[in-house]
């Protein structure tokens, strides 16, 4: 171990952009080859994944994005703290880039990690048009490594956006095929008697509510830098050299579960943010969030990043070995989940008292209202899990409860503790609830009921800290993201808690997370899962007051409308 | 709290405590990390310095069988631990580091100093008390005397969960000669 | 990122600049898609068969729809009829042009014309409806009409789809119609009119697009119904082998 160690300097290493301040970035019409399927989709300079974009803290960022497409487009840069003018989505921060145009965004760089970007127009991202980011900090980082990369999945549809959103609302189950068949039904019943599976059948038939809907858009091939299962991406290192994979999913739809058989994973970031470094054997990636690790592998062979889809019905795998072409075993995927009646504990209006869920092993919690974090205040989180698997962010017998494949610890956010508080504590000024509600046979998501098309902005005074409480009365997992702001996760560590950018909200669980108001203008704040943001679960905040307030308003009086 | 857990703890710290303090238990791995020192046979002082989650320095240079007086101060917002030994001493005493996180005795920045002296019966207790290492809370200060027996893979490490791992370690490089200058 | 942001003066900053604040109207109104109702197409086709009877007759058949709209309101053009094969004419031609709202979580209400062409005597309805999925997965499509003739007729259409695998499924159909009054010049006595119930194996061959399937249908007619059609020489009872596809795009 006598190599010597500076943190940062892989960086140069990676393919960059330069690390001056200017950027130009091309959107393009690109062919998307996965060795499953070769699509037309939408990408930067000339390819999907678009660049790594390296910028350093403390620089000021001038990006010139040139729209080579025949509609219109956008930029997002996800995470960044920024003028809301930058913040690249059409119709609240900008009017959108015309085809043909050239938009320059400019912005100070005040933050430092793992973050991405993406068009904010219409179906675009999951079309291809997605990129990472890379932020060098000022000053040294709380980790050493040798090595590091971007690893950057997504969830590759061989039908285009448009096309997956309609079929979604023509038939909700369209690309469900997970569902429980008559095979099912037999081995369930030769399992837990045939009456039990019949009234199990029945409950789920009363609600019109299908366990199987873990993943609304199967079907997907899993890609990681661009990369197919059989494409392999492939990272190279030196036995002993500790390695930062800087994860990144930048999935439509789905959320991953990550491993690396063989190897520890030490989690020192989570989106963008640095955490108490917690080592892990697998954690799960919500859509839109990062995460980075360090891995340190010893030996002088292969290792598989496998990257499973949290209803099993894709994954993504990519290798770190020695020496390229070298490949480990690709592990099979586990079992499809299934949602249980605790997934459901947040529904309204669901008559569960003549339901028999004894000898099914539902795991019906005895409160149906969900769980509720806050009356956990102060206590440990990871300290509780310890002895049984259970997650505090998951109903208790949920479905979707995350549990490593080799047995061993399978990363919470009760986990996740700030390794350097961004924010002092404080009382917050006041609570907004925001319902996550949603139809899955309409196929219509929305906040509170109400779809982004009919809702009125939620309106936040700079200065203010306002406690967020998700209550999720859909049986789905919603990512749900913030722009402008940092979202500070209530995990029950107080001022340890961590900041994210993105918050998953697991089916019949209420989630709680603070914001500092401490950006004027007006964000968007939506579910990151594409098709569910376009069916309405999306709202536009405005924050009213702050320094540059009178100058934003003039500003963007300029430019009314846009085009998503 | 889980009373089996701690006794198990409590039991295992105590056995690790005799591995460490007999400083001679490298045969089977071909190395030890030497010994506890006497304060007036040290040749000098190194001052470590611990941040959030790295040491500075980050090596140091010593002469098989010289004896350093540390002075160890934890400079950073969380608890921080000054560990000299082998790296296969490292990978055994993590695991009991992380037994102190689930029950409590290190949360962060602070240390439960109360329960580390808790009795657990037997005699044991999760005292944080081996010569060869010191457990720091945030500004506090400590020293360790040690002597360096003989030359070996020896590494400075912190072992609380994830820290090690993280990169919060230095390497003792042996040299020779520099007692002659 | 390492120093910590007070907010405290900020805040105290922020209440001052609030009542300036309020008057601030929205800096941009997004006239974007995203904050107009999606608005989307899609064309059905339950059924588009070849049947093959008991005695020897031959159908070409199908039952299909075309929708256009938003959540909240969609136009639905169905259509459905039989053409038989020897004869080169339609026993049954049917158009429904509805338009459709949501009136509770599983269910539309739907209201417009159907027009009835086939050989024969044409007639035209008001149709009022419902349609939606019922518990335990039975797709519901209920229907009350009141023709130009003044007869009233109710029709109740109910499908379940069995999952043998998640690509073979063994669809159960089933179709009743009863009318109020009897409008002998179409062969509709009062009563129960006439059932059709089909069960369909498919198999879905591209994506949910296009599912080949196979399957037998029997057509019955009852009461006055099936007198007349007695009168008039035709069959009250009629088995069938069907092949054909169902279609989705």
């Amino acid at each position: 171990m006598k190599t010597p160690m500076v943190a940062g300097l892989l960086g140069l290493l990676m393919p960059a952009l330069g690390m001056a301040g200017e950027y130009n970035l091309t959107v393009d019409r690109v062919m998307i080859d996965t060795g499953d399927f070769v699509k037309e989709g939408i990408g930067y300079n000339g390819a999907s994944p678009g660049p790594v974009l390296r910028f350093k803290e403390g620089e000021t960022v001038t990006i010139n994005v040139t729209n080579n497409l025949d509609e219109m487009t956008s930029i997002h840069w996800h995470g960044l703290i920024l003028p809301f003018q930058q913040d690249g989505v059409p119709g609240i921060s900008f009017p959108g880039i015309q085809p043909g145009e050239t938009f320059t965004y400019e912005f100070p760089v005040q933050q430092a990690g793992t973050y991405w970007f993406h068009s904010h127009s219409g179906f675009q991202e999951p079309d291809g048009a997605y990129g990472a980011i890379v932020i060098e900090p000022e000053k040294r980082e709380p980790f050493r490594y040798n090595r590091e990369y971007v690893v950057q999945l997504t969830d590759k549809h061989p039908h285009s956006g448009d096309r997956i959103m309609r079929n979604l609302k023509m038939m909700p189950d369209y690309y469900n095929r997970q569902q429980q068949t008559v095979g099912e039904f037999f081995s369930d019943s030769s399992e837990h008697g045939f009456m039990d599976t019949l009234k199990d059948r029945m409950a789920w038939g009363d609600m019109r509510m299908m366990k199987a809907d873990v993943e609304d858009v199967q079907g997907f091939t899993g890609l990681i830098n661009g990369k197919g299962p059989e494409q392999n991406w492939t990272g190279i290192f030196e036995p002993g050299e500790r390695i930062r994979l800087r994860f990144i999913n930048s999935s439509a739809m789905t959320y991953f579960d990550i491993r690396i058989p063989g190897l520890e994973m030490t989690v020192v970031q989570a989106d963008g943010n640095n955490v108490q470094p917690v080592t892990v054997d697998e954690f799960r990636i919500g859509v839109a969030e990062t995460y980075d690790v360090i891995v340190r592998p010893r030996d002088e062979k292969a290792y598989t990043i496998f990257a499973e889809s949290m209803g099993r019905s894709g994954y993504a795998r990519a290798t770190l070995a020695p020496e390229e072409g070298m490949e480990a075993e690709v592990p099979e995927m586990r079992e499809a989940s299934r949602l249980t009646m605790a997934d459901m504990g947040g529904m309204h209006g669901m008559d569960h008292g003549d339901m028999d869920h004894g000898d099914m092993d539902m795991g019906e919690p005895d409160d149906m209202a969900g769980m509720d974090h806050s009356s956990m205040e102060g206590m440990d989180h990871s300290a509780m899990a310890m002895g049984d698997s259970s997650d505090p962010f998951y109903a208790a017998g949920s479905g979707l409860m995350p549990v490593a494949a080799n047995g061993g610890k399978f990363l919470s956010y009760a986990d996740l503790k700030a390794q350097d508080p961004l924010y002092e504590l404080r009382e917050p000024t006041r609570e907004i609830e925001l319902r996550l509600t949603g139809n899955m046979e309409r196929y219509s998501w929305s906040i509170n009921g109400v779809k982004y098309e009919d809702a009125d902005p939620i309106r936040l005074k700079y200065g203010e800290r306002v406690r967020f409480k998700f209550v999720n009365e859909t049986m789905m997992t919603h990512p749900m993201h913030l722009h402008g702001m940092w979202s500070i996760l209530d995990v029950g560590a107080g001022q340890w808690n961590p900041i994210k950018h993105t918050v998953s909200v697991q089916p019949g669980t209420t989630v709680y997370m603070e914001t500092e108001v401490d950006e004027p203008g007006q964000w968007a704040f939506h579910c990151h899962l594409s098709y569910h943001a376009a069916a309405g679960m999306f709202r536009k905040v405005i924050v009213e007051g702050g320094p540059d307030s009178t100058k934003a308003n003039q500003d963007i009086a300029a430019n009314a409308g846009g085009d998503a | 709290m889980n009373g089996s857990k701690v006794l198990v703890l409590a039991a295992a710290m105590s056995v690790s405590s005799t591995a460490f303090s007999a400083g001679t238990h490298g045969g089977s791995h071909g190395a030890s990390s030497g010994e506890p020192g006497n304060a007036s046979e040290a040749s000098r002082t190194v001052n470590v310095e611990m941040f959030d989650n790295y040491y500075e320095p980050e090596e140091i240079d010593v002469e098989p069988g010289e004896t350093v007086r540390f002075v160890v101060e934890n400079k950073g917002n969380l608890v921080h631990e000054f560990n000299i030994g082998t790296p296969g001493m490292h990978e055994a005493h993590q695991d009991e580091m992380k037994m102190m996180v689930e029950h409590g005795v290190i949360q962060g920045g602070k240390l439960n100093r109360a329960m580390m002296e808790m009795d657990m019966g037997d005699g044991h207790s999760m005292k944080h008390d081996d010569p060869n290492s010191v457990l720091l809370e945030p500004g506090e200060s400590k020293e360790i005397v040690w002597k360096f027996t003989e030359q070996s893979s020896i590494e400075f490490a912190c072992n609380v969960p994830g820290h090690y791992q993280a990169g919060m370690y230095g390497d003792v490089n042996f040299t020779r000669g520099l007692a002659e200058q | 990122m390492s120093y910590i942001r007070s907010l405290v003066s900020a805040g105290v900053l922020g209440s001052l600049l609030a009542p300036a604040a309020v008057a601030a109207e929205e800096m941009m109104v997004d006239t974007t898609d995203r904050k107009k109702p999606l608005t989307l197409w899609g064309v059905q086709f339950e059924e588009l068969e070849y049947r093959y009877s008991d005695d020897d007759e031959e159908l070409g058949v199908w039952s299909g729809d075309f929708f256009y709209g938003t959540d909240e309101f969609k136009l639905r053009w169905l259509t459905k009829g039989e053409y038989s094969i020897e004869e080169k004419a339609y026993e049954t031609l049917e158009n429904q042009l509805v338009g459709q709202i949501p009136v509770s979580t599983f269910f539309d209400a739907k209201a417009g014309v159907r027009f009835d062409t086939p050989e024969g005597p044409n007639r035209t309805y008001g149709v009022l409806g419902v349609t939606g999925l019922a518990p335990q997965w039975f797709e519901i499509d209920a229907n009350f009409y009141v023709s130009d003739e003044g007869d009233t007729s109710a029709e109740l259409d109910a499908e379940y789809e069995l999952l043998l695998t998640n690509y073979w499924i063994l669809a159960a159909a089933f179709d009743a119609t009863v009318a109020f009054s009897e409008d002998e010049e179409i062969g509709v006595g009062k009563g129960l009119v006439s059932t059709e119930t089909g069960l369909r194996l498919s198999y879905d061959l591209v994506d949910r697009s296009l599912s080949p399937y196979v399957g037998v249908v029997h057509e019955r007619k009852y009461g006055d119904t099936a007198d007349l059609a007695r009168a008039e020489g035709g069959s009250t009872e009629d088995w069938f082998a069907v092949v054909g596809a169902r279609i989705a795009f």
